[in-house]
């Protein structure tokens, strides 16, 4: 497989110079070149709580494209698909973390699990305010009753959009530690992969799956999730993956469900507003109404084919942090207008 | 007392033990672990003071360069400002403990290092090198629950784990610069 980069061991590096030197939002920190902060760091506004994250890089535009007002005040950037090391993390936590202390969002995996912990832990030795949030969502990865267990999906990106909203309003420490534990437990994802990612590390595709079939429940480095089922038109396997959703969580007639259809980085624009206008015809059907849908490859995995859905039943609340703007590289605008679509 | 002699001392260690380190490895992991050891502690060797077990962190990298890295932590606290090491050591096991959901008996670094942190409660440095190589031994029969190691076959039973052996080392080597064996 082609792919264009400099080399394994810059790509990373060279990435970073781009990104920063393309976007006024953001720039690297004075701790580590790895730390990407806001252009304007906020650990000296007093009330603001800032809020960060660290993640393995190749899954752009997440977690840095999110870096910026309304919305994350650092990521840490670790090498490809690994997690950053717990020092990094820490010199993180400790570039952006003012007063009013901070909070370290973790997308659940052993890895990242381990270190943002352990930087936590270290951070806290030092005098530092900051509290922990471990992030899931993907319901393939475990039962409603073990949630705890499950791994971080694209549907975290309500959780950090919605803290990120309340923490540029004000919001103190535990209140938004506690509005995130609250939008966590409203989330529910699940994943559908045609194709795999190519490594850019080795050059070798993450995994195989035969042209006839999709794989249902994959995380986003390809870890097993639920079953295979055969390609067919895709109001069926929307239908079959919203039943899986509404089963696990279920959200009452006359309720609603903000939406985020995310692209693993190899499926079309084309593709994922067909895959919208499903799940927004079919929750309809089911008396739901899907509002405030983000649409696009966010959290990718290379070039690997498929998408999730995510659902969030929002509070008033949480709604309307979910349509604050924000002004960061690669967060997208968000619309909470009813949409009459019925002309 | 300060980290410099520790970290370098260390560093003589691991380049002789590292062939065989990756070979206690192979038999339960992925074979690296002397490998990755050694380029935490390369990096380590040549930190500025005060950073050189977390230089050892990032550079040995993943979930074991944290966990390793939290040990050194104490031990480089402990050389540098005089920081009690039983206190610092207690706190390193709990966290790995908690971190890597393990406890003694599932075949890991905490079967060498909890007996240690026992003995230091009351006794010397000595007394716990002879408890944490006691630990080390006990890992042979031991079927991994942790780790890369829980999916070799029979669970790596039958071979010493490589991460108790390193914490056994790291303790001799703090001896030996304090003089005390």
């Amino acid at each position: 497989m082609k792919k264009l980069f400099n080399s394994a061991e810059t790509m990373v590096d060279d990435m970073l110079d781009g990104f920063v030197s393309a976007y006024p939002q953001v720039k690297r920190g004075v701790s580590d070149p790895r730390v990407i902060i806001r252009d304007c760091n906020t650990k000296d506004a007093d009330e603001k709580v800032t809020l960060l994250i660290g993640n393995g890089s190749g899954h752009e535009p997440i977690a840095m494209g999110f870096v910026g007002q309304g919305l994350l005040d650092a990521n840490v950037v670790g090498d490809v698909f690994a997690a950053p090391s717990a020092d990094l993390i820490l010199d993180g936590i400790t570039e952006v973390t003012g007063k009013a202390g901070s909070i370290l969002l973790i997308s659940q995996h052993s890895g990242d699990m381990i270190n943002g912990r352990a930087a936590t832990m270290m951070a806290q030795d030092d005098g530092i305010n900051v509290l922990h949030l471990p992030m899931y969502d993907d319901i393939s990865a475990a039962p409603p009753e073990r949630k705890q267990d499950r791994r971080g999906a694209p549907g975290t990106m309500f959780i950090y959009k919605i803290v990120g909203a309340a923490a540029e309003e004000g919001m103190p420490l535990q209140a938004l530690f506690d509005l995130g534990e609250a939008v966590r437990d409203r989330i529910v994802t699940l994943a559908a992969a045609v194709s795999p990612g190519v490594s850019p590390l080795t050059g070798l595709p993450m995994f195989s799956l035969p042209e006839d079939e999709i794989f249902l429940g994959m995380g986003v480095h390809g870890e097993p999730g639920v079953g295979r089922v055969k390609v067919g038109p895709i109001a069926e396997l929307v239908s079959l993956m919203l039943d899986k959703l509404l089963a696990d969580r279920p959200i009452a007639k006359g309720g609603r469900a903000c939406v985020i259809i995310n692209g693993m980085g190899g499926t079309t624009m084309m593709e994922q507003l067909t895959i919208w206008n499903e799940t927004h015809a079919q929750l309809a059907a089911l008396g739901i109404t899907a509002i405030a849908p983000m649409i696009g490859s966010y959290v990718t995995t290379q070039e690997m084919g498929g998408f999730s859905i995510s659902l969030l039943e929002p509070t008033d609340d949480m709604l309307a942090y979910w349509c604050a703007p924000s002004d960061t590289p690669a967060f997208p605008d968000i619309s909470c207008d009813a949409k009459d679509t019925s002309t | 007392m300060s980290a410099e002699a520790f970290f370098a001392r260390l560093l003589e260690k691991f380049t002789a033990e590292m062939a065989h380190l990756n070979a206690l490895d192979a038999a339960v992991g992925d074979g690296d672990h002397g490998s990755t050891m050694l380029r935490g502690l390369t990096k380590a060797a040549s930190a500025e003071e005060g950073r050189r077990a977390k230089a050892f962190m990032r550079a040995s990298g993943g979930a074991s360069g944290t966990l390793f890295g939290l040990i050194l932590i104490a031990i480089e606290a402990h050389l540098d400002s005089g920081a009690d090491l039983a206190t610092g050591l207690r706190t390193a096991c709990e966290r790995i403990c908690d971190l890597g959901e393990v406890k003694v008996g599932d075949k890991s670094m905490v079967d060498a290092l909890a007996p240690a942190v026992a003995a230091l409660g009351s006794s010397s440095l000595s007394d716990a090198i002879e408890a944490a190589a006691k630990g080390r031994d006990s890992t042979e029969p031991l079927v991994a629950r942790r780790g890369r190691s829980q999916y070799v076959e029979d669970g790596g039973k039958g071979h010493i784990d490589p991460g108790s052996v390193s914490v056994v080392i790291f303790l001799e080597t703090l001896a030996q610069v304090q003089g005390v064996s």
